[in-house]
């Protein structure tokens, strides 16, 4: 204990010296912006500075892209909230509630939540790297393919809470995300699957312009149909700080969502995009108002907003304790980390405990700096919203395209963009749910390449699930989450889904898939 | 930094306008490197340095792009087909020779063929290592095979994907030692090592480089190289062909443009290469990550290429075609 103090002492005295203090803040706002725009996420951000950071010292390059990194968790809120369009992958979920919340005139309390929470998260998540990074990177190392498959079931359950309407529409739903989501080619075996002769397909359908079109241009399209215009939002100051009943139901979602978002962050994988779902899911489940989910509930910004923060520092444990490249970002900065001549392994905090400690520091440093950097932009973003839609909404549509495209350079991409809107205005206007193909498109990929590796694993042998510990309980918890479901259709109480039974024939499909 | 961003998005925003003269100097605009498989690989980690320093040469941006997919088919087939202005490059590795052979073995269309891609340059050649986990009982390839034999598809290896380098070398070992190995393949090298750190697989064959901390680490072991000489930051391993395996893989990275490419823009981009190898801060890079540089400029590299491609196609006929288990 004293030793971690001494060492974090260490870490300050490296943090606070004014070359570290720039990069970290320069990367922060580099984050942020990156993470305001739709489409360019942290790992375009993170890939295209990475040549830049050659001429750094080590210690300079990781605060910098560290702090891209979670920055743009920050940034990646405002969008959603806004206009309804995820800044980034993570943030899809903060777009069903956010936005409510904005129709509603409560966009700056929204943004302001999202800000707090982001913080809080960021810092307890850093304390959790801070002591507990090697027992929990060798733990973390656990999760295999098996693992992985139930964490995706888990999931997966989420689906069946995503909406607020209709259980069949869901369903249906979901299963054209999952669809979507087989496109492209076949990872075990390298056949092409559904590709029509388009090399662009090969490697399936990206995640941001299909919730960019699903969510944002139908929201427009929508908008533009309305027989007359809404009303300008003209956001008074007052209004801009959230309500003490705001606050006190956001306290207990941003707590779980730290906790949740540090936990499935640590595991090996897209974790920090999982963890903002898992998050959504389990405050809706707890809630003791669940309708109100959709509807603008703050809780439904609060935690998947603190999870996905903290699921950026669950992911640096096993990089940083094991040199473990534990998903594409981490991936990127052991690259930068190996560039500058530092062999990131097991030995890299004994080694290098200037960089560990420095870096460590540098991100408690980093997110007071996203604090105050982000709040006073609440209300500059709150006021974009007194733009006029004829000009705010062309404006919107330049930046989705100009993301989309960004991201690979990909004219094909845009054009998915552009179907998926029109989809996603008449889906909408036969009151169909989008978020589930979102979520569909997202999970139908990893979980397909979770559960083939497993059995290749296994030789074909489904025990495999069963006998592995973690992957046992994981899949006992799903079940044990139906079977909570289920008790609402016993107690007849008054329930706020009526079809729970589907709910329960399509999870004895996932046992036996 | 911003500002690096900043004009990106600009260059971003002009690449939409109608082309410019054919007259114009090359190159004007920024330049897209095409790495096949997900940061924090061989590719990835070549691609890197080598964009850095062809950008000082070249005065224009050289952007690193991650298209990954079917163990690099995805993003190869997209440079194979993509316009031939040298504006988009690829960063490929052995396995731009082994793909369009698989796809043959299924009888399919190939996703592109090697005569859509003009050689630029080898940047380095680097030979796998057969590496175990650690708290596994072979100390030797010796006890592997003999294991192997005992126990024909128990003993599993993870690599970067089907008819992948690290799948291609360990397919290789598999018929020269006569056994059997469970196949598990991952979306690239860095998935495949994290499997093997976490004790999910057995065994993996991969590039020195990556593996090197792990295995001062002592969590990984390593059996032998598929090198002609010994790795040179572990003299101590022994290659495939000292125990008697004639063997000989290496995962080697190379610039590609697409066919059809104008004679003065590849000239340029030969140069290019030719002067980015020689920066201080490229060699400096590739040392850390301790990646022999193996310069060979077109016209020797297409000659290399074409041996090793014959001696993958070779390889892949003898592995045949792989069939999942029902």
């Amino acid at each position: 204990m004293a030793e971690t103090f001494q060492n974090l002492y260490l870490g300050f005295s490296v943090a606070l010296t004014p070359t570290v203090l720039f990069y970290a803040f320069v990367g922060c706002v580099i984050g942020t912006l990156v993470g305001v725009l739709p489409g360019v996420g942290p790992l375009a951000g993170i890939s295209l500075l990475l040549p830049a950071t050659f001429g750094l010292n080590a210690t300079n390059a990781i605060v910098l892209l560290a702090g891209i990194y979670y920055g743009a968790m920050y940034g990646g809120s405002t969008t959603s909230i806004l206009m309804r369009i995820p800044g980034e992958a993570a943030s899809v979920m903060t777009c069903i509630d956010g936005y409510e919340m904005t129709k509603k005139g409560r966009a700056g309390p929204a943004l302001a939540i999202a800000a707090v929470g982001s913080y809080i998260a960021g810092t307890l998540s850093i304390v959790g790297l801070m002591f507990l990074a090697p027992p929990l990177a060798s733990f973390a190392l656990r999760f295999g393919p098996p693992e992985y498959f139930a964490l995706l079931v888990l999931g997966l359950l989420v689906l069946a809470y995503m909406s607020s309407g209709s259980m069949p529409k869901a369903l249906a739903m979901a299963a054209l995300g999952l669809l979507l989501g087989m496109i492209g080619i076949d990872t075990m075996t390298g056949f092409f699957r559904f590709h029509y002769g388009l090399v662009e397909l090969g490697d399936g359908i990206g995640v941001v312009p299909v919730a960019v079109g699903l969510f944002g241009i139908s929201e427009i399209l929508l908008t533009a149909g309305l027989p007359t215009p809404p009303a300008v939002h003209k956001p008074k100051l007052r209004e801009l700080l959230p309500s003490r009943q705001e606050w006190r139901d956001s306290a207990a979602p941003i707590g779980r969502g730290t906790l949740l978002g540090f936990l499935i962050g640590i595991i090996p994988g897209s974790a920090h995009i999982i963890s903002s779902f898992v998050s959504y899911a389990l405050e809706r489940r707890l809630s003791k108002h669940p309708e109100r989910f959709g509807q603008g509930a703050v809780e439904g910004v609060a935690g998947p907003e603190s999870a996905n923060n903290s699921a950026t520092s669950g992911a640096f444990v096993p990089m940083l304790a094991l040199g473990v490249p534990s998903g594409p970002i981490p991936a990127v900065m052991l690259a930068a980390m190996m560039v500058h001549g530092i062999s990131p392994g097991p030995f890299l905090i004994t080694q290098q405990p200037e960089l560990f400690w420095g870096f460590i520091a540098s991100m408690y440093v980093g997110n007071v700096v996203l604090l105050i950097l982000n709040l006073p932009l609440v209300g500059l973003f709150v006021n974009l919203l007194r733009i006029p839609y004829p000009f705010l909404y062309p404006a919107i549509l330049v930046f989705c395209v100009l993301g989309v495209y960004a991201v690979n350079q990909s004219v094909v991409d845009v054009w998915i963009m552009a179907i998926m809107g029109a989809l996603g205005y008449l889906l909408r206007k036969f009151e169909f749910d989008t978020a589930p193909i979102v979520l569909g498109v997202i999970l139908a990929p990893m979980l397909e390449m979770a559960l083939r590796q497993s059995l290749a694993m296994s030789g074909g042998n489904y025990a495999i699930f069963f006998s592995r510990p973690i992957a046992a309980t994981m899949l006992l918890v799903g079940l044990a989450l139906l079977l909570l479901s289920l008790r609402p259709l016993l107690a007849r109480g008054a329930d706020w889904r009526r079809s729970v039974g589907l709910e329960e024939k399509r999870a004895l499909g996932e046992e036996n898939p | 930094m911003t500002l690096r961003l900043l004009t990106l998005f600009l260059a971003l925003l002009f690449l939409t306008a109608p082309a410019a003269d054919a007259q114009e100097p090359f190159p004007a605009r920024p330049i897209t490197l095409v790495a096949p498989f997900p940061p924090g690989g061989v590719a990835d980690l070549t691609a890197r340095p080598v964009a850095a320093a062809m950008e000082k040469v070249l005065k224009n941006p050289v952007v690193v792009v991650n298209k990954t997919g079917a163990a690099g088919a995805v993003g190869m087939s997209f440079v194979a087909n993509s316009k031939p202005d040298g504006y988009t490059l690829l960063l490929a590795l052995s396995s731009i020779s082994i793909i369009p052979e698989a796809d043959k073995l299924f009888n399919r269309t190939p996703a592109y063929n090697m005569t859509q891609l003009s050689p630029i340059a080898l940047i380095s050649a680097d030979p796998t290592i057969l590496v175990v986990a650690a708290d596994r009982p072979w100390k030797s390839v010796k006890e592997f095979v003999e294991d192997a034999k005992r126990r024909p598809g128990e003993i599993s290896f993870s690599s970067s994907g089907v008819y992948g380098t690290l799948h291609m070398a360990t397919e290789m070992l598999s018929h020269a030692g006569g056994i059997k190995l469970k196949h598990v393949p991952f979306g690239g090298a860095g998935p495949a090592l994290t499997a093997i750190l976490g004790g999910h697989v057995d065994a993996l064959a991969s590039g020195p480089a990556v593996v090197l901390p792990h295995i001062k680490a002592g969590k990984l072991r390593p059996l032998a190289g598929w090198g002609a000489k010994r790795v040179a930051a572990l003299p101590d391993l022994p290659t495939f062909k000292e125990l008697g395996y004639d063997i000989e893989f290496y995962i080697w990275a190379g610039v590609f443009a697409p066919t059809g490419t104008p004679a003065p823009v590849l000239k340029a981009l030969r140069d290019a290469v030719r002067r980015a190898v020689e920066d201080p801060d490229f060699k400096g890079a590739m040392a850390k990550l301790e990646t022999p540089i193996a310069y060979m400029d077109a016209p020797e590299f297409q000659k290399f290429w074409d041996k090793d491609a014959r001696m993958l196609a070779d390889a892949i006929k003898r592995v045949g075609r792989i069939e999942e288990k029902k």
